[in-house]
């Protein structure tokens, strides 16, 4: 009998001590922050996903691996980015996008300028990025539909001078004055709000491209684009205009847009 | 009484010290191989080879950008290049294994130790071997790395060198962390361990499928061809973000240099496999004017194992080593007991490559007459009539013979009238033909066969699929199924849905009842003396336009002309004309597009279009691969009325999009791999 209640005591003290709590609090930390145009005070627009801006978040305070792995997620289109699920600690946020590098780095490896943040993440935390993006894109007027075809005018110029641009990005090694050269302009059409490089449908959607500088005289002039195909009567979609420079952040080219305007097509 | 119990314990201590002093029960375990064993004779090293060579990362039958090496399942090569599409298959390749067995990362380091094992270990053994055995041995072990090192540098850039036998737990961890080197230090290994294999191996191999110096010769004029295209035109590069070491990319101010390097190299090792005179172009049922000799010639060439131009084929045989690509790529009517077909259907864009078919100003196949109508032909082969032979060899064209059948391939029926001309088919509620993307994606949705706008019957008959067809009665009173029994049918993609079915590759030997999974036993061709030519053509036009001078001092444009020469005569295309060879760019584009006609279907283009880094940005039917692309299919319709054939060319119905990013031309590193080292880099920016 005794023996029993030693065998059952001894499972129960195995049982109850594997109860431990796990020695992880949750990530209930908030990262918020804006993406903004230096010059203008504007948000830097974006598009949704790997061709947008990027934050990239590396956890300093966490030693329990030789470095920290990166952690990245996508500002949204509006030119803001939220996390409500960060763990506590001292992070680098980094962002990448159509704009001047934050980080730089030379031939060599060096890093020439370092502009990304260093910050404790606690509660909810606000950051906000002052970026010279490469491009600006504006509406001009509403854009007017005919026949299922939408046709829209909008104005592409440089938010950041050549000047600026060749002072930031020459010493990182191999300038080419092409970098500045309007690669291609766009019309993205797509049945969603969240229109851009990554949800556009192929259909309707239109690309202009340039060579060289053919597009320099166009800068800063209404651009009018009338879109492919025939969008059925009685739908509803989403265009935004985009454009980019003939330069990559982070080994992808990535485009500067407009706002998203809904269109309906009238039955 | 004491003492005595001291006495004996002290004798018992005493007993056990003494006796386990003696090592005779200290004897090796006999059920662990030693190097001893290993490395005592030929025998023992041949069954050591046999399983460095089996995990060999050859691409052939066992290898797809889906599925990764040594897996034959729904194998169809050109699908990732363009070359083709399949239902399964058909995407630019952005990562490797994906649909199984993973990143090739991992598996490349077990025969990366094996390779170590032998080069570290054998000379301890030198006295069980002749000098000339002990060289070859030596020469397969550097081989072997070089093959290990050349697969995974194309795929990740910068590798860790592991270059010794690693020894765990004899060694700290912190010695068995190697850390990625640039990608100019594992191209220079690359190089390094193929010049000692060719140093060491003897010109003829003694074991089936084993290295010689010619097969390394070869290798490495593609290896370094591969790093010379790399350091040319390669433009992203970066640092490790743990390392700082440039493990992607070449540092910009001598990535000339390098590249200059590497394209001597390729040049030197291709003109040293040519100049041997070992090995020739296969011509033996090839006649001079004989376009059908032509055809059967280049047919015959996959499958005579005694060929002169197979410089290293991979066997197989049945029932010990088996692959399946006759059952995946049969065309439909043909189909065998799996149920596969048609897995890899040729596109357009590839067939129009080749010489002997009627083309617009633009290269694209005539379909239409000046007034926009269908150009009518009577009988269904006639557009291809005077095809290239070596396009008849790679691609089953409608109407081709196969097997002793007529490969039957027909989109539909049109029973509309033909007086003054049939209009193009791609038109939805009577507006103007829609050949852009935004136009109909199937023939079911245009209004010859829904009856809308300017049809106020239905002229169009179509098949669902194999088995349900709308049937039309001709004019002499038969039945008629829409569809041709290979197809291509509306609802599936079991037919050639591009219009076309791969021929390259396909037994024309084998029994309908033997079409079946693991039971195609032919042999692949992992190099062949025409790429060897390519190989030097390419590196002479791409020294040539680097302003250097051959080394051999032989005249680059010559050359060029006299290989590229060479392999068009023996494919029936037609010869070099003068504004091919006008600049150094038009050759190398002459050289480029003899390599795409050439080596289709091989697992060679795949990686030609990565290291030309032209898959991205080369227009694509008005788009390309960065912003996602399509490629077009042929298909053919019969008239009733005219009692003739004739094409709609346009964007292939499944509409598979090939898109690619620039940074993928690199493939990621496994990310666990990451996570778990303090000293291997993710690729910069990803």
């Amino acid at each position: 009998m005794k023996k029993i209640s030693y065998i059952l005591l001894i499972g129960f003290i195995a049982f109850v001590s594997s109860c431990e709590i796990d020695n992880y609090d949750w990530p209930e930390e908030t990262l918020k922050g804006r993406v903004i145009d230096v010059a203008t005070g504007d948000p830097v627009l974006t598009d949704q996903g790997s061709e947008g801006t990027r934050i990239r978040l590396r956890e300093l305070s966490w030693d329990k691996t030789p470095s920290p792995t990166p952690f990245d997620f996508w500002c949204m289109k509006e030119g803001v980015f939220q996390n409500t699920k960060v763990f506590k600690g001292h992070y680098n946020v980094r962002i990448d996008g159509a704009f001047i590098p934050l980080l730089r780095i030379n031939n060599s490896g060096d890093t020439i300028a370092d502009e990304t943040k260093y910050i404790d993440i606690k509660g909810v935390t606000e950051v906000e990025f002052k970026v010279q993006p490469f491009l600006k894109l504006k509406w001009v007027g509403t854009p007017t539909v005919n026949q299922g075809k939408i046709t829209a005018t909008f104005i592409v110029e440089r938010a950041v001078s050549r000047e600026d641009f060749r002072a930031k990005i020459e010493p990182m090694g191999n300038y080419n004055e092409n970098f500045l050269n309007v690669t291609d302009v766009r019309l993205f059409v797509s049945q969603m709000p969240y229109v851009g490089y990554r949800e556009w449908d192929n259909r309707y959607s239109v690309e202009k491209g340039y060579s060289g500088t053919s597009f320099e005289a166009e800068l800063g002039k209404p651009v009018t684009i009338t879109t492919n195909g025939v969008i059925p009567a009685g739908r509803t979609v989403f265009i935004r205009a985009a454009a980019r420079i003939n330069y990559a952040t982070e080994g992808i080219k990535r485009h500067n847009y407009n706002e998203t305007l809904r269109v309906e097509i009238p039955r | 009484m004491k003492l005595k119990r001291y006495i004996y314990t002290l004798f018992l201590i005493g007993g056990l010290i003494i006796s386990s002093c003696s090592d005779y029960l200290d004897v090796p375990p006999k059920n662990v191989i030693t190097n001893d064993d290993v490395f005592a004779n030929s025998a023992s090293m041949t069954v050591y080879l046999s399983r460095m060579y089996s995990q060999m990362p050859y691409e052939d039958f066992k290898y797809s950008p889906a599925r990764q090496f040594f897996d034959d399942w729904l194998v169809t090569p050109g699908t990732n290049e363009g070359s083709s599409l399949g239902r399964d298959a058909g995407e630019a390749m952005v990562s490797e294994g994906w649909a199984r067995n993973g990143a090739y990362w991992t598996r490349a380091f077990e025969l990366l130790r094996d390779a170590n094992r032998l080069i570290e270990s054998l000379p301890n053994y030198s006295g069980n071997f002749e000098v000339a055995e002990y060289n070859y041995l030596m020469g397969e072990g550097y081989y072997t790395r070089a093959i290990v090192y050349y697969a995974l540098a194309k795929r990740y850039g910068g590798m860790p060198l592991v270059t010794k036998m690693l020894n765990y737990p004899e060694q700290p961890i912190s010695e068995l962390e190697v850390p990625r080197s640039t990608e100019e230090e594992t191209w220079n290994q690359v190089l390094a361990d193929f010049d000692k294999a060719i140093q060491l191996l003897p010109p003829t191999s003694s074991r089936k499928g084993g290295a010689n110096k010619f097969i390394a010769l070869s290798f490495k004029s593609e290896a370094m061809l591969y790093a010379g295209s790399i350091a040319k035109y390669n433009k992203i590069t970066g640092f490790g973000d743990k390392t700082g070491v440039r493990v992607i990319g070449f540092d910009p101010n001598t990535a000339a240099a390098a590249s200059n390097k590497y394209f001597t190299e390729a040049y030197n090792a291709a003109r040293e496999v040519i100049n041997s005179g070992k090995y020739s172009l296969y011509l033996n049922k090839w006649s001079a004017n004989d376009k059908n000799a032509q055809y059967q010639n280049m047919v015959d060439m996959f499958f005579d194992a005694g060929s002169k131009e197979n410089i290293l084929i991979k066997q197989y045989s049945f029932p010990d080593l088996t692959h399946g690509f006759d059952s995946y790529n049969i065309p439909r009517q043909l189909m065998g007991g799996n149920g596969y077909s048609a897995g890899n259907c040729p596109t357009l864009d590839f067939v129009e490559l080749f010489d002997g078919i009627n083309k617009n100003a633009d290269g694209t196949i005539k379909v239409f007459d000046e007034n926009g109508k269908y150009i009518l032909f009577d009988n269904i082969t006639d557009i291809f009539a005077n095809a290239e032979p070596r396009l008849k060899a790679n691609v089953m064209l409608p109407g081709s013979e196969f097997k002793g059948e007529t490969i039957d391939i027909r989109r539909g029926i049109y029973t509309g009238s033909v007086a003054g001309g049939i209009n193009p088919l791609r038109v939805v509620n009577g507006g103007a033909p829609d050949y852009s993307i935004s136009g109909p994606s199937n023939y079911n949705q245009v209004d010859a066969y829904t009856a809308k706008g300017n049809y106020s019957t239905k002229q169009l008959f179509l098949s669902r699929d194999g088995s349900n067809h709308e049937v039309v009665k001709l004019p002499n009173g038969s039945d008629l199924n829409a569809a041709g029994r290979s197809g291509p049918f509306t609802a599936d993609r079991t037919g050639a849905f591009t219009g076309f079915v791969i021929r390259k590759w396909q037994n024309p030997n084998m029994p309908q009842a033997l079409v079946l999974e693991a039971r195609s036993e032919q042999h692949f061709i992992l190099m062949r003396y025409a790429e060897v030519l390519l190989n030097a053509a390419e590196a002479a036009t791409e020294l040539m336009i680097a302003g250097k001078a051959l080394p051999d001092g032989a005249n680059a444009t010559d050359l060029v002309k006299d290989y590229i020469g060479q392999i068009r005569l023996r494919a029936g295309a037609n010869a070099i004309t003068a504004n091919e060879v006008t600049s150094s760019q038009d050759i190398l584009k002459m050289v480029r597009k003899e390599r795409r006609k050439e080596l289709g279907f091989e697992n060679k283009i795949l990686w030609d279009i990565r290291r030309w880094r032209t898959q991205h940005s080369d227009p694509l039917n008005g788009s390309t691969q960065a912003d996602g692309a399509w490629y077009r299919g042929l298909y053919p319709f019969y008239s009733t009325v005219a009692d003739a054939y004739f094409f709609d060319a346009g964007f292939e119905e499944a509409r598979k999009r090939f898109r690619i990013g620039e940074q993928e031309y690199y493939f990621m590193i496994p990310s666990g791999e990451v996570a778990k080292s303090p000293v291997i880099d993710q690729q910069p920016g990803r």
